[in-house]
């Protein structure tokens, strides 16, 4: 029994639209690289965090080892590039489908162990993965550089082979990929999937009492988040030009992942996204205006910032947001609430 | 491989592993207890091995005195941080079991914000103390030397070890605390002031480091960031040890500390570390109680 | 409606807000220069040593009355934190070019945060002087705006090889087996996979060939392993914290490498390190120096700014202080012929450099050119050896002091 009248559902429409259509003309209306350079930083960072909640703000688990699915598919993506020419357009998804294939490996055996236990056996199969590839200079011929990083090879503008002149193009890119993970999960959310996940992350034992079969949606979703995640590593190395283990499979990046998505308000779709666009902007900002003259001060503030949020916004920035657009008792349970 | 590089190498690992199991003491106290992952456990580190330096620094006080003064101000500053920050978030959650995330963020926001303000107030720079003493070793055979500081800190790490379990066996509060870690509604209904006892206990786990920071800096040294570097390994110890099992972390930290110093035997450190985190994936498959913790 | 419109205007508010406030003007009377350093993390040290050495020399210009071939314009300093990190430097040098105007960049430090940063630099065609970064590649992609005063790694392990081999010839002793310790990062890792390159060349044998992981609390391991396998001298390279652990514990258990531990830089240039360790630890150590580190005393013009860097910092002039100091007084060079506060007038400038005398070379170079990549190939760093508590240069012979005789073979412990 709905109560949501005609403008409320014109609402829910409208609202979105509008939003979308002020960030596509961005580009258009702003001058200034250095502030386009930070929104796609931002959008980076929302779709790093919503693929990550594919898995993490649905099932209730924490990893802490995404970052090693975007090296993985980072650095695929690069080394096909720079042996075999092969353009990152399809690389990305041949790196994409080995993270699903690492994700649901690892995933299968860590998802029997629950809580802080899960949260700790991920960080330890990432930073085996970083600590290997630091180590390793070159495998089966194939140079590797270890410790040193890889260097996305300089070819000017060409689209083809996913690099362009300027931020432009990459801004469009990011924000259609943001949308992709978006709709995505909106999907998953209203099919089966979705249903049963939300079962099994109110109470796993019931529901597989209840006759689900748990492994399989859990790993399901493992998959599809580390696909996605993935294809967010090629774009980073795209991007960037350079990508390391220390950075693109460390744990500072997972944790960057997660605290967005859960300050934002994990298990929803908009929460990872409005998660980011405050913590990246925050971070920049402080940076920016105090990290040059007082070293420490910007990051006593997002430390600060951090606290304040979870401490008052439990069920993260999304929750304040949704129950002032009115769509607070009636609205979606979308995951919202706290596993107990 | 040489028996005597081998035994050697066992009795370097066990005298670093002990303390790894002291550092690691705090960590395992508070999660047994509260449920708590302490992400911010290596600030905690930090701020006492600071105490020590500072002390000696600037009006010469030994290290080793300095605990006295280290141990009461770590206390205070957990049971603070505790008693302010974290307790709302307890308050919050009606059935009073945290999500293992929103306090993970909390912790980690506040080793942030404590690393930070140590780098704005003493800058980046190292610092270690120079003691004519802390140079000497005990030398067995020609090849075989410990440190004398190390030594101490070994059996220091031992002695805290006892003291932790003795206080938790057999005194009032020590009991309160168990049984709060065992069942809290429980304790809750038999009388316990369990926020007390969260705080008293989250008091305890930053006091102990600073036992252990005293111990610790004539042989090591301090700056803001030196707390990150023990993070992982702190983990992997309590996971090793046993979640909630004082003699447990020793052992955790024992076992780390033998691997560590054996595989680097044969490989090199940084491949060597990747064994550590492969038998902490396997305890935690195979044993996620650890070897001596209790059931979670 | 109502609650459209609100949302409307919140996303517009935000969109505005987050751009920030256009900066007034360009003021002609000011040269704008950037800098990107690590300020907070692992290597804020140094980076906190190559800003304080920096901002000496911009006061120093600015006091003598700014740039004369710019009409007396001022130096001013633009800082970013890089966190040690390359894309927080990426973004750090895009804020700085976009939102400061600035006309030339210095940096970074960390080679991973460099090489991202020179290749933003390049892009947006602004000049970017590297500090301390001695990543090979960064002078090996064809940019056009990236120039690099100091070494490239390969240098620096050829130095030290170069040193081993002349002190050889020198006294007629020698090792033929080398150990090598590196920390398990980017620039220990490199450092290693240059010297087997070198050693195997110069016809020295590798017995040790090690990586630990940074952080390491205890040593023990690679010094037992050190001990069995006897390498005749060793070759480090370790951050300050680790640096501060090892030597300690060589002290502790009494190694002994008869023909010295040679350290590649970094936790050996950091005055920290020196004030942590008991003297007797380091005696006798060989430290690959960035710089000539007793310029001091073999310079008078260097007792200044050596006072003026105690002051702000504590300690002594450091080869990181000494680089940020080179850097600006390189600039002021470049400026000087260029006249004007384009880029590409100072990309021009920079490319025909050819400083032979003056500040900038602090750094105990003879010369600073660049060559068509930007590197400069007169870049060298000076060995030196401790000598009595002193770090006194001894190679390469250019900048040994009168009267200095190096100790070689070191002596064992129970002889000193």
């Amino acid at each position: 029994m709905t109560t949501q009248t005609r403008s409320h559902r014109a609402l829910r429409y409208a609202v979105p639209a509008v939003v979308l259509v002020l960030f596509l003309l961005v580009p258009t209306l702003v001058r200034g690289e250095y502030y386009l350079h930070v929104l796609v930083g931002v959008m980076f960072f929302a779709y790093m965090a919503s693929a990550w909640n594919i898995v993490c703000g649905y099932t209730g688990q924490l990893s802490l080892g995404h970052s090693a699915l975007c090296g993985i598919g980072g650095y695929l993506s690069t080394l096909l590039f720079i042996n075999l020419g092969l353009t990152p357009w399809v690389g990305m998804f041949i790196g994409a489908f080995c993270a699903m294939v690492v994700g649901v490996f690892v995933g299968y055996p860590c998802f029997r162990l629950r809580g802080p236990y899960f949260a700790l056996t991920t960080i330890a199969f990432a930073e085996i993965l970083r600590i290997w590839v630091e180590n390793t200079e070159e495998i089966l011929g194939i140079e590797l550089r270890g410790a040193q990083g890889l260097s996305v090879p300089l070819k000017g503008h060409s689209p083809g082979l996913f690099q362009f002149d300027g931020k432009v193009a990459y801004y469009y890119i990011i924000i259609g990929m943001l949308l992709a993970v978006m709709a995505v999960t909106f999907w998953m959310e209203r099919s089966r999937i979705g249903f049963y996940l939300k079962a099994i992350r109110g109470d796993q034992d019931a529901a597989e009492a209840l006759g689900i079969n748990s492994t399989r949606y859990l790993l399901s979703a493992m998959a599809l988040s580390s696909f996605l995640t993935a294809l967010g590593g090629s774009f980073y190395a795209q991007y960037f030009r350079y990508i390391n283990p220390e950075r693109n499979m460390g744990l500072d990046l997972s944790i960057e992942f997660a605290l967005m998505g859960i300050v934002g308000g994990q298990g929803t779709v908009l929460g990872p996204v409005l998660g980011a666009f405050l913590l990246t902007p925050a971070g920049e900002i402080s940076r920016a205006t105090l990290g040059g003259k007082f070293p420490g001060l910007h990051l006593v503030i997002y430390g600060l910032v951090l606290v304040l949020a979870v401490l008052f916004l439990p069920k993260g920035l999304i929750q304040p947001i949704r129950q002032f657009l009115g769509r607070g008792a009636a609205g979606r349970a979308g995951g919202k609430s706290a596993a107990a | 491989m040489d028996p005597i590089i081998l035994g050697i190498a066992v009795v370097n690992g066990v005298i670093v592993g002990g303390l790894y199991g002291a550092i690691a003491l705090g960590l395992s106290l508070i999660f047994g207890v509260m449920r708590v992952i302490n992400f911010a456990h290596g600030s905690f580190l930090m701020l006492g091995l600071f105490i020590p330096f500072w002390l000696w620094k600037l009006f010469g006080v030994n290290p080793y005195l300095a605990a006295v003064v280290a141990a009461p101000a770590l206390f205070g500053i957990g049971y603070l941080i505790q008693a302010t920050i974290i307790a709302p978030l307890f308050k919050r959650e009606r059935a009073m079991v945290l999500e293992p995330l929103s306090v993970l963020l909390l912790t980690a926001g506040v080793g942030i914000m404590l690393d930070n303000l140590a780098l704005m107030t003493v800058g980046p720079d190292f610092r270690g103390i120079t003691m004519e003493f802390a140079a000497k070793a005990l030398w067995i055979g020609t090849v075989l030397n410990i440190n004398y500081t190390r030594l101490i800190a070994f059996l220091v790490s031992l002695a805290i070890t006892v003291a932790m379990s003795l206080f938790l066996a057999r005194t009032d509060l020590g009991r309160a605390i168990r049984s709060t870690a065992q069942n809290r509604d429980a304790a809750a209904l038999c009388g316990i002031n369990v926020p007390r006892v969260y705080n008293i206990t989250f008091g305890l786990g930053c006091a102990i480091l600073g036992i252990v920071g005293c111990v610790m800096i004539p042989f090591y040294l301090v700056s803001p960031a030196v707390g990150l570097a023990f993070g992982i390994r702190s983990f992997i110890v309590v996971v090793l040890g046993g979640i909630g099992s004082i003699p447990g972390s020793i052992l955790g930290g024992l076992i780390l500390g033998v691997v560590e110093s054996v595989t680097a035997q044969f490989v090199t450190a940084t491949s060597a570390s990747i064994f550590s985190f492969v038998i902490f994936i396997l305890v935690l498959f195979f044993r996620p109680t650890g070897l001596m913790g209790m059931k979670v | 409606m109502r609650r459209m419109l609100f949302v409307i205007g919140l996303s517009v508010v935000a969109l505005v807000l987050s751009s920030g406030l256009a900066l007034a003007g360009e003021k002609v009377d000011e040269v704008k220069i950037g800098g990107v350093l690590s300020l907070s993390g692992m290597a804020a040290n140094q980076g906190t040593q190559t800003k304080t050495g920096a901002i000496i020399a911009a006061d120093e210009i600015n006091a003598k009355g700014g740039i004369p071939a710019l009409g007396g314009a001022k130096i001013k300093l633009f800082f970013g934190d890089s966190q040690s990190k390359p894309d927080v430097g990426a973004s750090e040098t895009e804020r700085i070019i976009q939102r400061e105007n600035v006309s030339v960049l210095f940096g970074a430090y960390q080679s991973a945060v460099t090489t991202v940063t020179t290749e933003v630099a390049e892009r947006y065609k602004t000049p970017w002087l590297v500090t301390g970064s001695v990543a090979d590649i960064i002078t090996q992609r064809g940019f056009k705006y990236t120039f690099r005063p100091n070494n490239k790694a390969i240098y620096d392990a050829r130095e030290q090889l170069d040193a081993i081999k002349g002190l050889t010839q020198e006294t007629g002793k020698g090792p033929k087996s080398i150990g090598i310790l590196v920390e398990g990062t980017d620039w220990g890792k490199s450092h290693a996979t240059n010297l087997r390159k070198l050693a195997k060349d110069m016809g020295y044998e590798i017995v040790l060939d090690e990586a630990y992981s940074p952080g390491t609390m205890d040593f023990s391991a690679q010094i037992l392993k050190i001990k069995s396998r006897k390498p005749e001298a060793l070759v480090i390279a370790m951050y300050t914290p680790d640096h501060i652990v090892f030597t300690k514990q060589t002290y502790e258990g009494k190694l002994d490498i008869p023909f010295g531990i040679h350290s590649v830089g970094a936790g050996s240039e950091d005055p920290n390190f020196y004030k942590a360790v008991p003297v007797q630890a380091v005696e006798y150590m060989f430290v690959q120096e960035d710089f000539q580190i007793d310029i001091t005393e073999v310079a008078d013009w260097t007792k200044p700014i050596d006072k003026k860097f105690r002051e702000m910092l504590g300690y002594e002039l450091t080869s990181y202080g000494a680089q940020g100091y080179s850097a600006i007084y390189t600039i002021y060079d470049v400026l000087q012929r260029a006249g004007s506060v384009d880029k590409e007038k100072i990309r021009e400038a920079f490319t025909k450099t050819n400083i032979v005398s003056g500040p900038a070379l602090i750094m105990g170079w003879q010369k600073i050119a660049f060559d068509q990549d930007g590197q400069n190939l007169d870049a060298h760093g000076v060995i030196s050896q401790n000598l009595k508590g002193k770090r006194t240069s001894i190679w390469p012979l250019a900048n040994r002091p009168k009267g200095i005789k190096p100790v070689w073979p070191i002596p064992a412990w129970k002889d000193r």
